[in-house]
């Protein structure tokens, strides 16, 4: 039998095994079957108890001792594999920087809702009140109250969605009935918006579907003129497309306005022409103008006593313009690989 | 409306402005143009060619070898096929190279070619080849004087170019509905003259006019004019070209002559057959049941709003829209009756609309003719027909009946009030001006001018101040005004609860649950109210829809969201869609008629049905009342109760439908259900498009009428608490609550919070037996709880679970 104080061989066997390890598991099982509980240290110290008193310290201490050594070859070894794999990950093993990230699950805003929250932040921002009025309407805010009697001309071009009934009913065609229904509730001075859904009875194409999406403007004061119209159709244009666009009125005629114009702006898309403003460097992007006195008696004020401008924007042609959307039909589509790009 | 730019200089010289120009011009000040295309372009392509000589094809009767001096040296060799080819002929000649319009939309080149062994170099051109006329039974000849070698264009002065205006922007201007209205226009812009029109009336003869009586006051005047001695000849070349350049075809001197007077100074007119008005004329309202055949060929059915030119008691025209075939003017018609009248616009437009019979006469008349403008129209008429036909008489004096009034009117402007409303500086002389340019008449009066509005403008157009604000404004230019900002009190403006409660939903929706928003039609077809069940609901309902079927407009949102789950499940697994929008009930109108408004959102869920392993809350219906739930603490309703549904819509299913209900509120704030299982195959959702669906409907009125609880923070709790999972065994018949509520009572005030983790069903369980499990939370706000606390909750919670027949579950 070996002398129990002298554990060198049985260490350098150990360093030996340790050294000898490729990977942490084995250097586990080195680990157990030293130090485990039936582990050589164990019989070890098992076995003093047998030794004579003499012998007994030092057998101890070199159990001991021998416990310690391996105790701190095994860490340095675990070490060395831990540095090892650090050095593994740091070198970018297992990494492959072109794989997609994970995709979240998203919801969306529909892109009608998007500019007109826009639209109606930068209106409050100017003071201007939003209002709401029905898609279903009656006759009389739609047209009558409108300087536009039954039979005017003018109601041709509105491809009307008549209910049934005694004929009072129509799907509004703008979001200007709200003009009078404002004038009957508010006092004013008023500045108010009306985003909405419209109606027009006409065929559906790329370009044209039968409903549609709208924002009225109207401002009631004292001494309103052209030039004030012209300066917040300048302000508007500047919030929609975030920089300054030159702007020309032009003779527009809308029964409830007077002086009508047509409101173009600089296409913003070209500098020499191209598809959207068809070649003409002009796109048309609001109708507009004083409001007309017939239409302020209707709502109950004296036209010697106030004035007003009013315009309508074209919400779902504004949502096709910024996001280059071809085809209108697209927007009440309710197809959501449409919807979940926005 | 097309203008001819050459038709429109005989009224003003438009020397040094270019028809760009023109353009931008018109659709500054005047109306909005559309498009500008030079007349016939091919014109300028063909050159005059003399025909030196003509000899027979040596192998073709009917075709000619033309020898023709183009002016390039020697005459080109060209067969021709026309019979009316001779030698000394100028004619228009397409050489070879030449693009020809052609047939359809494919150009025609014109080659070097063979014809029965005879080289021919070009071709000579009949007005059918160059697309200006019908006529193919022969070339065209030009005038003799035409210079050899020179485009057909410049040697016959045909340059034009036509202005496309858009008929919208003239809605509110009769007398822009001719040539000679917009020639005004542009002499005011440009501050030139208009040229004197000649319309006093050649020299009459003294047989007796011809009769007219009017029973109807919707004909307000009615001028007749006898003409004998007519012919239907061929129109001159000045007056064809016009013709051709504006889009109308000529026919003959008559039609032609009627069709320019009405494109030159916008009044319609009419000419008949007099041997067929041999009872004279009256004018009135038809009777029900009245037909006539109209000139082109249709039978129309008549009614009491429609007025009526007859003779004899027998319509001859539809006044105001289109002739009677019974009384045409045919090509042996001398003797002829000249119509020029003023019609009631209105009821020109409701017989023209009635019929759906749109003229070139109607479109005028419904806009509000002049009545002074029949007696220049007829004199302008016989003048050019006497120019053209110089043994034309006039038998009898102008028959001119009606009652009218001349509409020419004064108005007063304020000019400090126009400059105030266009808000610039614009002197009294200039304002004078601008007027005076476009025809008014001005004079200085008090604090202003005393404006005369000419009868011409004065029938809609201009009748009140503001509207002679505008003619100042757009001849000053609107782009010469400067912008000024809006001044005013700085006040917020007013909050709007619902738009606020709006944009929350959206946020909420979009955004934690991941809904996509769409938005779709308020018309709902006819064939998915049949498969929801709806078809018997009333509806608001269009009575000219856009789709036949597609007339109802929706009383709730969520229908509208249905039918897109085919498609959409086809291209997703997952499909959550959820829209705001209106809901319109007729039962329930007010007063006024005005349908009961609902402010809606629709929700739909739709995924593949989940496997056997998935969580026992997997299903969308789970799912969607987990949404909703959330929403409505996230808008913090406050007293929020889920329960059956009571009234369950017809597309839930029988019996997985829950509604929310909030103290004090009528209708509930919110309905969830799985949809009902025959629904599913109906909208296509069957076989590999099998779907879990559910739907929900939150009403956004019972929102804003529910109370809110508020945001209030609660302390952080200062004591650990201890979490407890409990699993119970119990009836399927007992419901979940009642568990909840054995945890409350067990736990003595010390429940913070009780979640359901699991639901379990199985043999070791028993039959008609569940599992529920729960995380419990215990926690005091005045020490740390032991397990000490714990063995006395669990002891009280299992006494309380034998009042329910319910036990807990160990290990």
């Amino acid at each position: 039998m070996s002398d129990p104080s002298d554990q060198s061989e049985t260490l350098a066997r150990a360093q030996q095994e340790i050294a000898a390890c490729a990977d942490v598991a084995s250097v586990r099982a080195v680990e157990r079957a030293y130090l485990g509980k039936q582990g050589v240290v164990a019989d070890l110290l098992a076995e003093i108890p047998k030794l004579g008193a003499a012998e007994r310290p030092a057998a101890g201490k070199s159990a001991n001792l021998l416990k310690q050594a391996i105790t701190s070859a095994i860490a340095e070894r675990l070490q060395a594999f831990e540095g090892a794999g650090l050095d593994a990950s740091r070198r970018g093993e297992g990494f492959d920087a072109s794989l997609p990230p994970p995709r979240l699950q998203r919801g969306s805003l529909h892109p009608i809702t998007q500019v007109t929250r826009e639209l109606e932040d930068l209106f409050q921002s100017m003071g201007y009140d939003v209002l709401d009025g029905p898609e279903v309407e009656l006759d009389y805010y739609n047209f009558e109250a409108l300087n536009i009697p039954a039979d005017h001309p003018a109601r041709d071009s509105h491809d009307t969605f008549y209910c049934r009934g005694d004929g009072h009913l129509v799907m509004r065609t703008h979001t200007s009935p709200v003009q009078v229904r404002a004038m009957e509730r508010f006092q004013p001075p008023m500045r108010v918006v009306v985003p909405g859904k419209c109606f027009r009875q006409e065929t559906t194409d790329a370009s044209h579907d039968h409903t549609f999406y709208q924002m009225e403007g109207l401002v009631i004061d004292r001494d309103v003129s052209v030039a004030h119209l012209i300066g917040a159709m300048k302000t508007l244009l500047r919030g929609i497309f975030d920089r300054e666009l030159d702007v020309r009125l032009r003779p527009g005629f809308f029964p409830f306005v007077e002086p009508g114009f047509e409101l173009d702006a600089r296409c913003p898309f070209c500098e020499s022409g191209c598809s959207v403003c068809k070649r003409t460097t002009w796109i048309e992007l609001l109708p507009c103008g004083l409001v007309h006195p017939n239409v302020l008696r209707a709502g109950g004020l004296d036209p010697d006593e106030w004035g007003g401008f009013a315009f309508g924007l074209g919400l779902s042609r504004l949502v096709m313009l910024r996001h280059g959307i071809d085809d209108v039909r697209h927007l009440l589509g309710t197809d959501l690989r449409f919807l979940e790009q926005f | 409306m097309l203008i001819s730019t050459r038709w429109l200089s005989r009224h003003v010289d438009l020397t040094g402005i270019t028809p760009e120009q023109l353009c931008i011009d018109l659709t500054l000040s005047t109306a909005e143009v559309e498009g500008l295309e030079p007349f016939a372009p091919q014109l300028a392509n063909v050159v005059v060619g003399h025909v030196r000589e003509r000899t027979a094809h040596p192998d073709a009767e009917k075709l000619s070898v033309c020898r023709v001096d183009v002016g390039t040296g020697d005459p080109l060799t060209i067969v021709c096929g026309a019979p009316n080819v001779a030698a000394g002929q100028k004619v228009a000649v397409a050489t070879v190279g030449t693009l020809l319009p052609g047939d359809s939309d494919g150009k025609n080149k014109i080659k070097k070619s063979k014809i029965r062994g005879v080289e021919s170099n070009g071709m000579i051109c009949s007005l059918r080849e160059l697309a200006l006329g019908d006529e193919h039974d022969g070339i065209w000849v030009l005038d003799p004087g035409a210079t050899v070698g020179l485009s057909v264009a410049d040697a016959l002065g045909l340059h034009d170019q036509v202005i496309e205006i858009d008929n919208k922007s003239l809605t509110h201007r009769p007398d822009l509905w001719g040539h000679r209205g917009l020639a005004r226009e542009v002499a005011a812009i440009y501050g030139r003259s208009l040229r004197p029109l000649a319309s006093d009336l050649p020299s009459l003869g003294h047989a007796p006019s011809f009769p007219v009586r009017i029973e109807a006051p919707a004909c307000s005047r009615y001028l007749a004019l006898a003409i004998d001695g007519a012919r239907a000849l061929p129109s001159p070349d000045w007056l064809r070209w016009l013709l051709l350049a504006v889009g109308q075809r000529p026919i003959d001197q008559i039609v032609d002559l009627s069709n320019f007077v009405m494109l030159d100074v916008g009044q319609p007119n009419h000419t008949f057959d007099r041997r067929r008005l041999a009872a004279g004329i009256e004018i009135r309202m038809a009777r029900s049941g009245e037909k006539m055949q109209t000139l082109d060929g249709a039978a129309r059915a008549l009614a009491p709003s429609d007025l009526l030119i007859c003779s004899d008691d027998q319509p001859v025209a539809l006044a105001g829209i289109m002739g009677g075939e019974a009384s045409k003017v045919g090509a042996d018609t001398s003797e002829l009756l000249l119509e020029v009248a003023t019609f009631d616009p209105v009821v020109v437009r409701r017989t023209s609309s009635r019929l759906g019979l749109r003229t070139d006469s109607s479109a005028r008349f419904e806009k509000s003719l002049d009545p002074t403008l029949p007696l220049q129209a007829v004199g302008h008429f016989a003048r050019l027909l006497r120019e053209l036909q110089p043994d034309v008489r006039f038998p009898s004096p102008l028959t001119d009946v009606g009652v009218w009034k001349d509409p020419a009117r004064t108005l007063h402007l304020r000019t400090d009030r126009a400059r105030g409303e266009l808000g610039t500086e614009i002197p009294d002389e200039q304002m004078g001006a601008i007027l005076a340019r476009l025809g008014f008449g001005v004079r200085a009066a008090g604090e202003g001018l005393d404006v005369d509005v000419p009868s011409a403008r004065a029938t809609k157009d201009v009748t009140v101040e503001r509207d002679l604000v505008e003619e100042i404004g757009r001849i000053h230019r609107y782009g010469n005004i400067s912008e000024r900002p809006l001044r005013g009190d700085i006040v917020p403006p007013r909050r709007d609860a619902r738009r606020g409660l709006v944009r929350r939903i959206q946020d909420r929706l979009a955004g934690t649950a991941h809904f996509h928003e769409a938005l779709s039609y308020s018309f709902v077809d006819d064939g998915l109210l049949e498969k929801l069940g709806l078809q018997d609901v009333p509806h608001v309902v269009v009575v000219n829809p856009a789709a036949q079927g597609q007339d109802k407009v929706r009383r709730s949102v969520l229908p509208s969201l249905l039918p897109s789950l085919e498609a959409n499940r086809r291209s997703h697994d997952d499909v959550r869609l959820f829209e705001v929008g209106k809901g319109y009930l007729p039962e329930t109108a007010n007063e006024r008629g005005e349908p009961r408004e609902r402010h809606l959102v629709g929700l739909v869920w739709a995924a593949r049905p989940p496997g056997k392993r998935a969580a026992y809350d997997a299903a969308c219906f789970s799912q969607l009342h987990g949404t909703l739930a959330d929403l409505l603490d996230h808008l913090q309703i406050e007293g929020v109760l889920w329960r059956e549904a009571e009234i369950r819509p017809t597309w839930a299913h029988p019996t997985r439908a829950l509604e929310a209900l909030a103290p004090d509120v009528d209708e509930p704030l919110a309905i969830v259900a799985e949809l009902e299982p025959a629904v599913l195959a109906k909208l296509g959702l069957s076989g590999e498009l099998a779907s879990d669906v559910a739907a929900a409907e939150v009403s956004i009125d019972a929102l804003l009428a529910a109370g809110k609880r508020g945001s209030r923070y609660r302390a952080i709790p200062r004591f650990p608490g201890i979490k407890v999972d409990v699993a119970v065994a119990l009836a399927e018949a007992t419901p979940a609550r009642s568990v909840e509520e054995a945890i409350a009572s067990a736990g003595k005030g010390l429940v913070a919070s009780i979640e359901l983790f699991d639901l379990y069903r199985g043999d070791n369980i028993g039959a008609d037996r569940k599992s529920l499990a729960y995380h419990v939370l215990l926690q005091s706000d005045s020490k740390t709880l032991t397990d000490k606390d714990e063995q006395k909750f669990l002891k009280r919670f299992e006494d309380e679970l034998t009042k329910i027949q319910a036990e807990l579950r160990k290990g």
